[in-house]
């Protein structure tokens, strides 16, 4: 069963061009211009993210050493990429001089920034440039586009690898949320009764907590924090508006009459919710989901201002900042990650403006 | 009407006891207890010997599981006693009384800044719907309601404390008084001194909700002026903006009310961020302060008073919704 039953009728002059209900959707979406760009915005975060160590990095993106094609770039996603040799012939970490001195015939490409988003770049590492500056020294230049912080390192560098990490966050952090609202959404608003009783008051119960007080408990209580737990904490405390609104949607679905004819044709509960109604609930979930990423973006981001983020060596856009609340002339530090969070929530507010103008039928026959 | 209140109240005082559980059940799970972690960190030499760590713990109950000591808490918070802090050797509840006064001056001028601002901003906005000019305020409003309050937090200090310092304009870094400012200094210095620490944390904590509510109004102003009764008021002659404040705005009240209600928690719980920045002496940060030093006692006070705040909330919002629209019962 597809989603296309609750399309609204279309204004399509005969009925067998009717659209769908989400290529429906996404005309209207493309139509709103801002909302477009925003989507290219998230679009771009995905693409400095997947090509963050070819963007910025100390690692040679494709070389040839000793007639082998490496990518030692790689080790930047995971430790264990790096290939085993490079530690074998000692080059401990420093690329450019290891490689023309181990292996005269070698060969590389490099990142187009040669800047380490772990380390300061230390004098002559790359032929003829001096090391980063540090302290208050470190303003934006030529070398250092975003400027360096306190230790030398790069904050251009470590931004772009930070997008990673902003935009995981949000994307499992709703992810889980999505699913643990929908659940629970969609059994109370289907089955109803005391099961419906209950799942409202765990509703209730998680959203009468404050959020940052639920989290930073939760923060305290885990033992080693890590990004994916700062993740998962995210998700399990962000689902109730999900789950609002999944039973509100289910509640209605549920004694409609394409329910009632699955159910007649003997399709069991799981069936009816999961391939009948979810489809047709999927668009007014979709929308908080959205907003959702945003506020995740921001949470993080404010946890790791608070100090309560993943330790290093992982980087997000946060932690720049609370480096900067010590350093507050270190004014670099504080515009280039603000602004990119800020861009980054606005753009997903923006695509789910876009998401719930495009998919509520309401919205749109109020506008006319 | 009573049983209704009835009802209410029963199933609050049901999710109290599941929040402060959940709460209580995560606060002793966390790692350290506050002896451990409160004279551990202020100097490692001072550790206490285990012999005394059992101690303290008796004293202060922490040897029970957390359940039983759960229901002790809630037994003696039946009886009207929250309990003495144990970081701070003071009883939670004076504590609280402390902080409540700086964080209320702080959200109390925020939430009337949004107020006064605010609704003028909707119905400008209203007014002038679909112009150039309303479009590009409610586009700055959207952008002002995406930036996040601790960066706007910073770029603040940087420009009234750094870049402005020395000036006309400069403006406290952070804390609540000034250097020279004591007890027997006159009461105008001291206001203006307070003010003037006052005015960069009350900006960030307004400017979302400033956003928020004008957009809110807006979006209702615009929901009403399709109503009947407008094009009727427009017919028998009303001005514009007779139409807009008498015949419109005040029919946009009833979702307003419902807003006034719900922000009654966010009013006295205070900014944990806004207050850590600003290192302003108020509930949030005593709040997140008592998270730091595992102050059990603290932690679940501030828990309690939030919760039963928020539900509080709600009734007053339920209430208010049918106080206003009498065509709504809360039976």
């Amino acid at each position: 069963m597809s989603s296309d039953q609750t399309a609204p009728m279309t204004r399509s002059s005969s009925p067998s061009e009717a659209k769908g209900f989400w290529s429906e959707a996404w005309r209207r979406f493309r139509g709103r211009k801002l909302s477009m760009a925003a989507l290219g915005f998230v679009l771009f975060l995905v693409l400095v993210a997947t090509f963050a160590p070819a963007i910025a990095g100390t690692k040679p993106v494709v070389c040839k050493y000793k007639g082998t094609i490496y990518f030692p770039c790689l080790s930047y996603f995971d430790r264990s990429l790096e290939p085993v040799i490079f530690a074998k012939d000692r080059f401990r970490g420093t690329y450019p001089a290891n490689l023309a001195e181990k292996d005269p015939e070698s060969w590389a490409i490099w990142p187009l920034v040669f800047q380490d988003p772990y380390r300061s770049v230390r004098d002559n590492e790359w032929p003829g440039e001096p090391a980063n500056p540090a302290r208050d020294q470190g303003k934006p230049s030529r070398r250092n586009l975003f400027g360096t912080d306190q230790y030398g390192v790069d904050v251009f560098a470590k931004m772009v690898h930070g997008t990673t990490v902003a935009l995981l966050v949000g994307f499992v952090s709703m992810g889980l949320a999505g699913t643990i609202g929908i659940t629970v959404g969609a059994t109370a608003g289907y089955f109803g009764g005391w099961v419906d009783m209950l799942a409202s008051r765990l509703i209730e119960v998680v959203m009468c907590i404050p959020t940052l007080v639920l989290i930073l408990a939760l923060v305290a209580f885990v033992d080693q924090p890590s990004i994916w737990k700062t993740m998962a904490i995210i998700g399990l405390t962000g689902w109730t508006g999900i789950a609002r609104l999944a039973r509100a949607e289910f509640l209605r679905l549920r004694s409609s009459e394409f329910v009632m004819a699955a159910r007649a044709a003997g399709a069991g509960p799981v069936r009816i919710m999961l391939r009948h109604i979810l489809p047709n609930a999927l668009a007014p979930v979709l929308v908080p989901i959205t907003f959702g990423i945003a506020s995740a973006i921001l949470i993080e981001s404010s946890l790791s201002f608070l100090g309560f983020g993943p330790p290093p060596p992982s980087v997000s856009w946060g932690s720049l900042l609370n480096d900067a609340r010590s350093n507050l002339q270190m004014w670099w530090l504080v515009v280039f990650p603000g602004v990119a969070i800020f861009l980054t929530v606005l753009s997903y507010n923006l695509v789910g403006e876009g998401l719930q103008e495009a998919t509520d039928p309401r919205l749109r026959e109020a506008r006319k | 009407m009573v049983s209704y209140l009835i009802r209410r109240m029963a199933l609050a005082v049901v999710t109290l006891v599941m929040i402060t559980g959940i709460v209580y059940g995560l606060a002793r799970a966390m790692p350290g207890t506050p002896l451990t972690i409160a004279i551990g960190e202020t100097d490692p030499s001072r550790k206490l010997n285990p012999a005394d760590i059992e101690r303290m713990k008796k004293a202060y109950g922490l040897d029970k599981p957390w359940y039983t000591a759960y229901f002790v808490w809630v037994g003696n918070v039946a009886r009207g006693d929250l309990g003495r802090s144990i970081s701070r050797k003071q009883p939670v509840a004076r504590l609280i009384g402390e902080r409540i006064g700086p964080t209320l001056a702080l959200s109390g001028s925020a939430l009337l800044l949004t107020w006064v601002l605010s609704i003028p901003l909707g119905l400008y906005a209203s007014a002038r719907s679909g112009a150039v000019d309303e479009r590009a305020v409610s586009f700055g409003l959207y952008v002002l309601y995406s930036f996040p309050t601790f960066v706007a937090a910073l770029f603040l200090q940087i420009i009234f404390a750094v870049w402005l310092r020395d000036t006309a304009w400069e403006l406290p870094l952070f804390g609540m008084r000034g250097d020279g400012i004591t007890v027997e200094s006159s009461w105008l210095a001291r206001t203006t001194d307070m003010a003037r620490h006052a005015i960069l944390p009350v900006i960030c904590q307004s400017y979302v909700s400033l956003a928020w509510y004008s957009r809110f109004i807006h979006a209702n102003m615009q929901e009403v002026v399709r109503q009947d009764y407008i094009r009727t008021a427009k017919a028998k002659g009303a001005g514009p903006w007779r139409v807009l404040v008498h015949h419109g705005f005040r029919n946009t009240l009833i979702p307003l009310v419902t807003l006034l209600g719900l922000s009654l928690p966010a009013l006295l719980g205070g900014s944990v961020i806004i207050e850590q920045i600003f290192t302003w002496p108020g509930m949030g940060r005593l709040f997140f302060e008592s998270i730091r030093e595992r102050d059990y006692p603290t932690i679940m006070g501030l828990t309690f008073m939030f919760s039963v705040l928020t539900l509080a909330g709600q009734l007053v919002a339920d209430m208010l919704y049918a106080w206003v629209d009498p065509r709504v019962s809360v039976e």
